[in-house]
């Protein structure tokens, strides 16, 4: 009898896994499968011929397409501008944070998190407003002194443009996460080190940035997932204009899939987006093992 | 006790240090400083948002020709526009459309992940631990990848043009689950055990027990949610084909694309499409902030 209990048990809790894993298995495990198979054939979504297996066929349109390439350099290019000034402003703003009365930074905090909840495309409105070139914000003030620059309009400038959006946008997170790890660094420490004479500078240097430094990585390597992923800034502010300057590998995937119906080339070039997030998401869980080793 | 609630930020311990930190020698200066440069980062966070408000209710032509943040001339014109032609531009349909998505997804996601994340928390099931394993394993899965064949399930379930393609795949997000595990674990058996004596079943102990016990992890997570959903982008314009159909951030972003001299119109869509985020924003702050700062550090 204990033991039909125990069984009725047992099959009761895989009874509340059940409606998650149907989705799971729906929605995450078998795409994730079925894109790696679809990247393998040749098929259009409109066009009446069936899809036709075609091996690492995609893979090799890929290396030999120029604006696969010109994409791929596009979103390296945003990552590399936008991650180190998000991050070292993120820094700046959760040192300064940490060092004012817990209600004042409590309506800080809140108001450097606000940007974050803006919809992409209503940010996106806005800062092409800014960037225009005729009746933007940023030109009718730096007319003013005779200045015009052409955010978005200079193919050398409009990544840049677009990177600084998306520092106000999105430096409200990292900003969260490493206030809360610097309220994991023991009091004591810079108690400590203060009255062995260690000035503010000094403690940052040598208390806070080592301690910081899991919480520092976890960041690096979540902006840097996220900017490569990068897709609703250049489609509402740049198009991925001029002359596909900011054309990031999502919006060449998503034209290639959705306005060439092009299922199998998509899914393949996603496939090597995911590739190239996975080397970095490595990165991410070696360095967690790391910080565990450094707790003990 | 890995999810303790006082070691959150803004907790009692942080008060209390913070309080310390400024009786340091020097550290008058170094507030002053902080206080500075917060102002900074404040005014360069806010300005944009709260011009988004001001420029709303300006003609078109003090738009152009930006001569000062408030408005000369206040209007109502670009909100009545805006409002006013819903054949063209159905704007409080999509917000409709926006809000029964975003609710609906917030309640799947919290009757799914609550009753999966307390089977693999507190029930011992065999195979429990490389289950959330795998399931934590593709939160590095980037939704952008899952894109197209997505896609090519939902229309293969005729799911495309309709709100089930927004609501149902986004139940499979590993989030909700991660985070309400790590939350349940930290619950004392001891009130189980107690509950079990006293004749609950199983379904007893997760819905007079431990949800109640987890009503701020569900409420972080729910908020989370719901403002995720309502802002979700490349989904709804990918899924979605007819004008109707559209949630709001889609509406507006495509009703740009056709109105786009006419900063003054769109600018009162913005506003239509940012209020309630706000609202939700103002009310929950503490919980979204909680949230991130969560994933941050159990991650």
């Amino acid at each position: 009898m204990g033991e039909s209990t125990h069984f009725h048990r047992r099959a009761s809790g895989y009874l509340f896994l059940l409606p998650y894993v149907v989705l799971f298995v729906l929605f995450l495990a078998l795409p994730l499968a079925y894109g790696l198979g679809l990247s393998l054939f040749r098929w259009e979504l409109v066009s009446p011929a069936p899809a036709r297996f075609i091996g690492a066929g995609n893979y090799r349109e890929a290396l030999g397409d120029p604006y696969f390439w010109k994409a791929l350099w596009a979103t390296f290019r945003f990552v590399l501008l936008q991650v180190p000034i998000t991050i070292v402003f993120a820094l700046f703003t959760a040192v300064a944070l940490d060092a004012v009365s817990a209600r004042r930074q409590a309506f800080y905090r809140a108001a450097c998190f606000l940007p974050g909840m803006i919809s992409i495309s209503v940010a996106g409105i806005v800062w092409r407003w800014f960037f225009n070139n005729e009746f933007g914000l940023f030109n009718a003030w730096l007319g003013a002194v005779g200045v015009k620059v052409p955010w978005i309009s200079d193919p050398r400038l409009a990544m840049k443009s677009l990177a600084m959006m998306t520092l106000w946008w999105s430096f409200g997170g990292p900003t969260v996460i490493f206030l809360a790890g610097l309220k994991e660094i023991p009091r004591q420490l810079h108690d400590a080190a203060a009255i062995d004479g260690a000035g503010p500078v000094q403690r940052f240097r040598y208390i806070t940035l080592p301690l910081l430094r899991p919480v520092f990585l976890f960041v690096v390597v979540m902006s840097t997932i996220g900017g490569f992923q990068m897709f609703g800034q250049a489609f509402m502010i740049t198009r991925g204009g001029p002359e596909f300057s900011t054309r990031v590998l999502v919006q060449y995937i998503y034209e290639t899939a959705f306005t060439h119906y092009r299922m199998g080339y998509g899914a393949a070039m996603s496939w090597m987006l995911f590739v190239v997030i996975a080397v970095f998401s490595l990165v991410q869980f070696r360095l967690i093992r790391e910080r565990r080793r450094h707790e003990i | 006790m890995k999810s303790d609630p006082d070691r959150i930020p803004g907790g009692r311990a942080a008060a209390e240090r913070t309080a310390d930190t400024c009786a340091l020698p020097g550290s008058r200066g170094r507030r002053i400083a902080a206080e500075a440069f917060l102002l900074f980062a404040t005014l360069l966070a806010l300005f944009p948002v709260v011009l988004i408000f001001l420029e709303a209710f300006k003609p078109d032509a003090e738009i152009v020709h930006f001569r000062g943040i408030l408005p000369h001339r206040w209007t109502l014109e670009n909100f009545l526009e805006v409002l006013g032609s819903p054949e063209e531009v159905p704007i409080l349909r999509w917000f409709a459309n926006s809000v029964f998505i975003s609710s609906m997804v917030t309640l799947l996601v919290l009757v799914v992940d609550s009753l999966a994340a307390f089977a693999l928390a507190r029930l011992n099931l065999p195979g429990r631990r490389w289950m959330f394993a795998a399931i934590v394993a593709t939160m590095m899965v980037p939704g952008q990848v899952l894109l197209v064949p997505v896609y090519l399930i939902l229309n293969r379930l005729g799911w495309i043009d309709t709100p089930l393609a927004l609501i149902v795949p986004a139940g499979a997000g590993a989030f909700g689950v991660f985070l309400l595990h790590q939350f349940f674990q930290s619950i004392p058996r001891e009130l189980e055990d107690a509950a079990a004596i006293d004749g609950c079943s199983t379904l007893g102990i997760y819905w007079h027990v431990v949800l109640p016990l987890a009503r701020p992890a569900l409420a972080t997570l729910g908020v989370f949610t719901f403002i995720g959903s309502w802002n979700a982008f490349l989904g709804p314009l990918v899924f979605m084909d007819s004008v109707d159909k559209y949630t709001l951030p889609v509406g507006v972003a495509l009703f740009q694309t056709s109105y786009y001299a006419e900063y003054g119109y769109t600018l009162a869509a913005s506003v239509i499409c940012t209020l309630p985020v706000l609202v939700v924003f103002v009310l929950f702050s503490r919980q979204i902030i909680r949230g991130i700062s969560l994933t941050g550090l159990k991650g």
